[in-house]
């Protein structure tokens, strides 16, 4: 069965064990590393409908999936959102990437059945400087943030901060971290990872050119087809870039999972192979 | 210009490469297709077995690919396959006919009877009357016949493939 072959493919450490989702490539900011190239007004939005997710959810959680990602894009950028997230957390362990910074009091009030839910928001945020935080990711991002973590965390709602490095200092960084912990962000719940040259990013010639064993495949659903990876789904001048492509087919996940799991077995894999951008 | 993106190699997913060739090389019409790497799955297989030598020979496919290719006027069709056609050992004078730049009254009766066979099964088979079977029947077996028939429809799904998304004729 292919949840066996998706268990044995965990356990040999050729692949994740979460599915990730994106919801929608349309988003309020336009960073400068990007790697969809989402911005607002874009035009082809790619967005999956709210009964697609959870049916891939569901699905999901059938095939032996253990936990669900779902980014974009802003997530919130989709009018039910917030019920799609609740929902969401009901059929798997999930973590949502987000901007957070069109969290209103009404979008808050939408989001309370996710105190004590199994579900992470997981909000970017690149510099304790305002003015620095912003010039990568869209003016009055940092206020917004600052404004978001607290409320959120006010509700019971779980929240991980993630920054992309592109030439932030190390002394940058610590701030950073004092910021993440006087608001309750323990260090656990801080990541930070590189920008990886795809998509915007590219074109901006920032990041890290990942290598073809650098990231773990974890099969990723978008409205263009199932990729290799959450980094695989990228835009560049309007185009999807299909290099990672595994499969046009999501309905039903089993069989974009199949060809998943066929490319990810002709991977290498073992002691040697090391995971540089997570 | 192509109405559908002609992917490179690097370009098109990993596991849908195997249709370049170690140079990078690979024809426009399956470039194009590298953008559905899921259908190529079954699709390549499936062409690859209708339009290589079986139980009908080379030379006879090429014909009918040619004929079925210039009654749809098939631009790509016709650039790719009428060198194979020659290379297969299509006569010239037979492969004209079936271009239509000779009259195919010209032809031996075995090609005059399989041309009539594709005009009719592509253009109206409810025209096809026993007296066209049994003059087949002659010349091929009906496994032959059947080969024949699904090469026509396949060329045709090409045909119409190429001509709407534009798709370049290889250099």
């Amino acid at each position: 069965m292919t949840s066996d072959v998706l268990t044995n493919a965990v356990a040999e450490g050729r692949c994740g064990d979460r599915l990730w989702l994106y919801a929608t490539y349309h988003c309020n900011l336009a960073c400068v590393y990007c790697l969809t190239e989402s911005r607002p007004g874009i035009a082809n939005r790619r967005t999956l409908s709210r009964e697609t997710m959870v049916r891939a959810a569901s699905e999901a959680r059938e095939l032996g999936f253990t936990g669900l990602g779902v980014t974009g894009g802003e997530v919130f950028m989709l009018t039910d959102a917030a019920e799609t997230v609740v929902g969401l957390g009901e059929i798997l362990p999930t973590v949502v990437l987000t901007n957070a910074t069109l969290f209103t009091e009404r979008i808050l009030r939408r989001l309370e059945p996710l105190a004590g839910a199994d579900v992470v928001l997981q909000i970017s945020l690149d510099s304790p400087e305002p003015s620095r935080n912003d010039t990568l990711r869209g003016p009055e991002n940092f206020g917004r943030v600052a404004t978001a973590v607290p409320a959120l965390l006010e509700r019971g709602i779980r929240v991980r901060l993630a920054t992309t490095v592109a030439d932030q200092s190390e002394d940058e960084l610590g701030r950073l971290c004092e910021l993440h912990r006087s608001w309750g962000v323990s260090d656990d719940d801080h990541l930070v990872r590189s920008v990886v040259r795809r998509g915007r990013a590219a074109l901006e010639d920032m990041g890290v050119e990942p290598g073809p064993t650098d990231i773990l495949p974890e099969l990723t659903i978008t409205a263009d087809g199932a990729f290799l990876h959450p980094f695989a789904p990228t835009v560049r001048h309007g185009v999807t870039d299909l290099d990672l492509l595994v499969s046009r087919q999501i309905n039903p996940l089993e069989a974009a999972l199949g060809r998943f799991l066929r490319v990810v077995a002709d991977q290498p894999v073992g002691t040697d192979v090391a995971r540089n951008i997570r | 210009m192509s109405r559908v993106r002609l992917l490179q190699r690097d370009e098109t997913p990993v596991h849908a490469r195997s249709i370049y060739a170690a140079d990078g090389s690979a024809s426009p019409l399956k470039r194009s297709l590298a953008n559905a790497p899921d259908l190529l799955e079954t699709l390549l297989p499936f062409l690859g077995q209708i339009f290589d030598e079986g139980a009908v020979d080379l030379a006879t496919k090429e014909l009918v690919v040619v004929r079925v290719s210039q009654l749809n006027g098939c631009r790509y069709c016709l650039a790719a396959h009428r060198p194979l056609a020659l290379e297969s050992g299509v006569l010239p004078e037979h492969l004209a006919a079936a271009c239509n730049e000779r009259p195919v009254a010209e032809l031996p009766t075995r090609e005059r009877a399989i041309l009539e066979w594709v005009d009719r099964y592509l253009t109206d088979p409810h025209t096809i009357d026993d007296d066209l079977v049994a003059r087949l029947l002659d010349y091929v077996r009906d496994d032959q016949l059947i080969e024949l028939s699904l090469l026509i429809g396949a060329t045709q799904l090409l045909n119409q493939y190429c001509t709407a998304f534009q798709v370049p004729p290889p250099a």
